[in-house]
């Protein structure tokens, strides 16, 4: 029996998933130019590497100064956020590196510069979602407004959100009680002492996977001076980080039910685009 | 110790929401997961509970420093 060959060029993926994520992860928007999206590639490049561009400026490439002298080590700054943008860090880390070896004041702005390279590696990673998911649709077609890595966006930004915008609402509901009340419980028993990257900057970075709350909660309580002992100042920084840590996997979540909606409401036109082949291969 | 049944409640508070979200992990459908729920959450006290007695095995024994 003779076969033929498949004459599908629209279904042919745009690229390999995972060489898309990868380049996304050393320069934003690489991913993008590779799978031929060039406008969107460019657009990611210029938000997520001028976000961290302009963290590093507003806190003076001191960022990783806030780590202390025993800490310091050169996979240190990897268990960060920044690490979601990892050409940036690389650059921030040879350029700037733990700075001269001595004390010396940080910029008034640090706190936002800080935060802005932080945020720049979260998009990043949403990023990352977008360019594997879009490497693997076919040329010529785009997941829009469909696509997972924006529900993964919006889970991070408001903890239960992702969920909201899929329709599913008592999940939606339970995770935003659920994680925003373990924020805020975290909080008040840390007094606000947990909402210092220069205090805690490790717990900061898992704090800060909560998304907006947390960053709303450190806008409204944080660089508090401590004054007194804190009771529940360890425990409530625990809490804390562990809600904001355990959005990664209502981002997973939203990511995994986006994906496979998506790729389940694509089975009927693939199918189509199957039995079109078929009947041209039978002719 | 004195405050060890605010320990408990936070423990329990913060267990309650693991548990919760690894149930929205593992199930994709809010009917199976929230079903699941009571069941994980007391496999997980009585994993807690064994590392705790554990923990206060070895400090008392191997660990001890006194």
């Amino acid at each position: 029996m003779t076969s033929f060959p498949s004459r599908r060029p629209s279904t042919q993926p745009s690229g390999d998933p995972t060489v898309a994520t990868l380049l996304t992860w050393l320069l934003p928007g690489a991913g993008h130019f590779y799978i031929g999206r060039a406008g969107f590639g460019l657009a990611a490049f210029v938000l997520v590497q001028g976000l961290y561009l302009l963290g590093l400026k507003l806190s003076g490439g001191m960022g990783f100064e806030f780590l202390q002298a025993e800490l310091r080590s050169l996979l240190a700054p990897a268990l960060a956020p920044e690490l979601g943008n990892l050409g940036a860090l690389v650059y921030h880390v040879r350029e700037y590196g733990f700075g001269p070896g001595f004390p010396r004041p940080f910029p008034d702005t640090i706190v936002l510069g800080s935060t802005l390279t932080a945020v720049s590696g979260v998009l990043n990673i949403c990023l990352m979602c977008h360019a594997h998911f879009e490497a693997r649709l076919p040329k010529q077609q785009s997941s829009g407004s469909r696509s997972p890595a924006l529900a993964v966006l919006a889970a991070w930004a408001v903890p239960g959100l992702g969920h909201f915008l899929q329709g599913r609402r008592l999940r939606a509901l339970l995770v935003f009680v659920g994680l925003v009340g373990l924020l805020v419980l975290g909080t008040w028993l840390a007094e606000g002492s947990n909402l210092s990257r220069e205090r805690h900057y490790y717990y900061w970075g898992g704090q800060v996977m909560g998304g907006l709350p947390a960053l709303l909660l450190e806008s409204l309580w944080g660089g508090r001076v401590v004054g007194a002992p804190i009771p529940y100042a360890e425990g409530g920084l625990v809490i804390a980080s562990v809600a904001g840590m355990l959005n990664i996997l209502a981002m997973l979540d939203v990511f995994g039910w986006s994906e496979a909606r998506y790729l389940a409401g694509s089975e009927p036109a693939a199918e189509a685009g199957a039995a079109a082949a078929g009947g041209e291969a039978s002719a | 110790m004195n405050d060890l049944g605010t320990h408990l409640l936070l423990f329990a508070a913060l267990s309650a929401v693991i548990v919760l979200m690894s149930c929205f992990f593992s199930e994709a459908e809010d009917g199976p997961a929230l079903r699941a729920f009571p069941k994980r959450l007391i496999v997980y006290f009585i994993g807690c509970g064994i590392l705790t007695g554990l923990l206060l095995l070895f400090e008392h024994t191997l660990a001890s420093v006194s």
